[in-house]
């Protein structure tokens, strides 16, 4: 359990303070009310409390820093944790909130010490503060609270988003010094980004058709999925692997997002509603995997077997209804992105960890179900390699459904319609 | 628009819908030949006779049973009575006859019958003559309430009820009566059901009513100096209860204060926030705060009076509970 000293406000309307003593260093054990550090404003000198008791294991600032206020000045690490005791207080018989540190009773350290709860042991919080944390998966325990009894009101949780989006910013400029997955923004807006995943085999360019449709107006961004365009392979192998890939890159782009994505990145989409930080305010599935269990498995391994021009192309035809969807220069560029680097082997990896033949390895039904916003499953009536009814079975009763007449590539051959029903999806989780 | 004053704003309503339909007619205490107490029933004798503009004794149990009656026989009565405080003799004919008439006879029999009266604190008349007793009819299933706080809404609630069916009780209050404001020119009717945003805001929602709005509005424009922003909603009629836009606007805010002049224990303000806990528990960040007067009967001393209704201070300092803010910050004005 960590214990976080803020930099105090000292001012009604100092953004900083700067530190002119720091009475502890790593490793020091403090105690409730110990003066740890002594913060400077324009007019006086201020003595920073510790509240908790604990082991120093961060100082983010050094003596003569300018600190915002707010922020942690000193991270205490409870090495022994209090059991939290309800003491009754004599005159009236109601319990006394504010819970004592026991220094005889040392209990599971899963156990948090919170400094103010309510008689039932949860923390305080509004029930507005409450839905905002849950509908932004923050964990309310993790807020500080600033109301009445410190219960956790709106405006702390909206200071908490606004430093997980601070946070996000600077991890956008990280990943974009070392970027692990390929990511490029197709279309430049305003509002929630528009996520766009392509399947198995495919790359960023494959939405390029569709995103000439799309009248949307928020930004849209690809990612190009690991071992596929230019993004290298995952370092762990499996389903789980590409998620954990993919959520990184999200993470460095901010916090929410809405996702559309095709086949193996349809899935990839679902598994990413239900990761911690990653806010997915729609989704449209096209043509998903990871719904039913059955892929068509000759496909797969004829299409990483293709070793001619020709082949290639009989193989991409299998993806759509109408073959003169697939244009001559997809397949050509393919073939001479297939020649010119070892994708192939890369891709024929990956398979070999999410299918076997005609089988996906993986299920994102569980996830589907849990998602509480809008969803959009697109499938192609004609497609091919995902059997359509065995997805329409698998979908939940929130699932908006649509058919097209299509094959496996309903946003290639039907892309008007296609980005019509990702706007309209869009604009309801908006 | 013209500038007039709320009570003219009445007799414009009433003067209006007498010369539209033969069968409106208003008896009251002193409303003849003296024009009623505030002037509201002024030039009416002389332009529509004794028949349809008629005084009474001070019989108020004799001059509600004769509204009521009249109503249900297909007139179109308006009683009015000077203190809403003495409608309490004619409680029988407004609870169990004009309320259940149209229940009891399977919806054949109609009550177009409208109380006009006046209530609220205002110069030290005392006990009997100051109470704000709207959540006695508030609670009668089969009553409509209204409580005009501005001469435009006066003018356009009045003219609704006298062409509804159902019984009225036309709420007025003592120190609304001299208050000018700006009233549309021609036809002017305000149904029934929909608020009024007196002053949009985002920071906290106020629900007031009466003479409760001025105050409110004056609260408002206080912490408007302080950088929030209210949103003051007068529902204008209490029953029935414009629900939407209250929740409308809780939704926005987050907060709420209701504001009432009645007594606290009882109140069409407790009502209004066990909807609001109920229909926007998810959107509140703080408790719904009220504001209303004590539980006392209204003292008669002018001091006690005051102390005993809600003061444009206790509006602000209930906005700031809302907001967390402590009263001891606030900057000294």
């Amino acid at each position: 359990m960590l214990e976080t000293i803020l930099v105090p406000q000292v001012g009604q309307d100092l953004t900083e303070a700067k530190i002119v003593a720091l009475h502890v260093k790593l490793g020091d054990t403090v105690k409730r009310g110990d003066i740890v550090a002594e913060v400077e404003s324009e007019k006086a000198t201020f003595e920073v409390e510790a509240f908790a008791a604990g082991v120093v294991t961060s100082l983010p600032y050094k003596v003569g820093d300018l600190a915002p206020v707010l922020e942690p000045l000193v991270i205490l690490e409870n090495a022994r944790e209090a059991k939290p005791a309800t003491i009754a207080n004599g005159k009236n018989g109601t319990p006394h909130r504010q819970l004592m540190a026991s220094d005889s009773e040392t209990i599971s350290t899963e156990q948090p010490i919170v400094e103010f709860v309510s008689s039932n042991g949860s923390v305080r919080s509004s029930p507005l503060a409450r839905r905002m944390a849950e509908a932004n998966r923050l964990s309310i325990q993790n807020i500080v609270g600033t109301g009445p009894h410190r219960a956790v009101v709106f405006r702390d949780v909206e200071e908490a988003l606004a430093k997980n989006r601070g946070q996000a910013h600077q991890l956008i400029a990280a990943a974009l010094s070392n970027p692990r997955l390929a990511v490029k923004t197709l279309k430049n807006g305003v509002g929630t980004p528009v996520v766009f995943l392509h399947g198995f085999g495919g790359e960023i360019a494959a939405w390029r058709q569709l995103i000439m449709s799309m009248t949307l107006t928020n930004p849209m961004i690809a990612v190009d999925l690991p071992g596929h365009g230019a993004s290298p392979l995952a370092a762990k192998s499996g389903f789980d692997g590409l998620v954990d890939e993919v959520a990184a890159a999200l993470h460095s782009l901010g916090g929410e997002f809405h996702l559309v994505g095709h086949s193996l990145g349809a899935a990839i989409a679902v598994a990413l509603s239900a990761q911690t930080g990653i806010v997915v305010k729609s989704l449209t599935l096209i043509a998903p995997a990871g719904l039913g269990a059955t892929i068509n498995g000759s496909f797969i391994s004829g299409y990483l077997s293709a070793r001619s021009e020709a082949a290639l192309a009989a193989q991409m035809r299998r993806l759509v209804y109408d073959s003169k969807s697939i244009p001559a220069s997809l397949v050509g560029a393919t073939f001479a992105a297939r020649q010119a680097s070892n994708i192939v082997q890369t891709q024929g990896q990956i398979a070999e960890n999410l299918f076997e033949g005609s089988t996906q390895l993986f299920s994102v039904r569980a996830e589907l179900l849990n998602f509480k916003g809008p969803c959009r499953v697109i499938l192609g009536r004609r497609d091919m390699i995902i059997p359509p009814a065995e997805t329409e079975q698998a979908l939940p009763a929130n699932a908006a459904l649509h058919r097209v007449e299509a094959g496996h590539m309903p946003f290639l051959e039907e892309a008007t319609l296609v980005s019509r029903l990702i706007a309209q999806t869009v604009r309801s989780g908006e | 628009m013209r500038e007039i004053m709320y009570r003219d704003a009445l007799r414009e309503a009433i003067d209006e819908e007498m010369a539209r339909n033969p069968e409106v007619f208003i008896i009251g205490e002193g409303i003849a030949d003296r024009g009623g107490s505030y002037k509201v029933t002024e030039g009416l004798l002389a332009k529509y006779g004794a028949k349809r503009v008629r005084d009474t004794p001070i019989a108020e149990a004799g001059m509600i049973g004769v509204g009521v009656g009249a109503a249900i026989a297909g007139s179109r009565p308006i009683v009015e009575i000077l203190y809403v405080d003495f409608a309490m003799l004619g409680m029988d004919m407004i609870v169990n006859q004009a309320a259940k008439f149209r229940l009891m006879t399977g919806g054949e029999g109609r009550v177009p019958f409208v109380m006009r009266s006046q209530g609220g604190t205002g110069g030290g008349v005392a006990a009997q003559h100051s109470q704000s007793l709207e959540a006695l009819f508030y609670a009668i299933p089969g009553l409509r309430v209204v409580m005009p706080s501005t001469p435009a809404d006066a003018k356009g609630l009045l003219k609704y009820s006298l062409r509804q069916q159902d019984p009225v009780i036309f709420l007025e209050h003592k120190h609304l009566y001299m208050t000018k404001g700006l009233v549309p020119d021609g036809e002017h009717i305000v149904e029934f059901g929909i608020g009024d945003i007196k002053r949009t805001g985002k920071d906290v929602t106020m629900i007031a009513w009466s003479n409760m709005v001025p105050r409110t509005l004056e609260a408002a424009e206080a912490l408007s100096k302080q950088g929030i922003e209210v949103e003051v909603i007068d529902p204008r009629t209490l029953v029935p209860l414009d629900k939407a836009m209250i929740l409308k606007s809780v939704a926005k805010t987050k907060r709420v204060v209701i504001v009432q002049e009645a007594a606290r224990r009882g109140g069409v303000a407790s009502d209004i926030a066990s909807i609001i806990q109920h229909d926007a528990f998810f959107d509140l960040d703080a408790p719904v705060e009220i504001v209303a007067g004590l539980d006392i009967p209204v003292p008669f001393n002018l001091s006690l009076e005051k102390a005993s209704v809600p003061q444009t201070d206790d509006i602000v300092a209930a906005a700031l509970r809302t907001l967390y803010v402590p009263v001891h910050l606030q900057a000294a004005e």
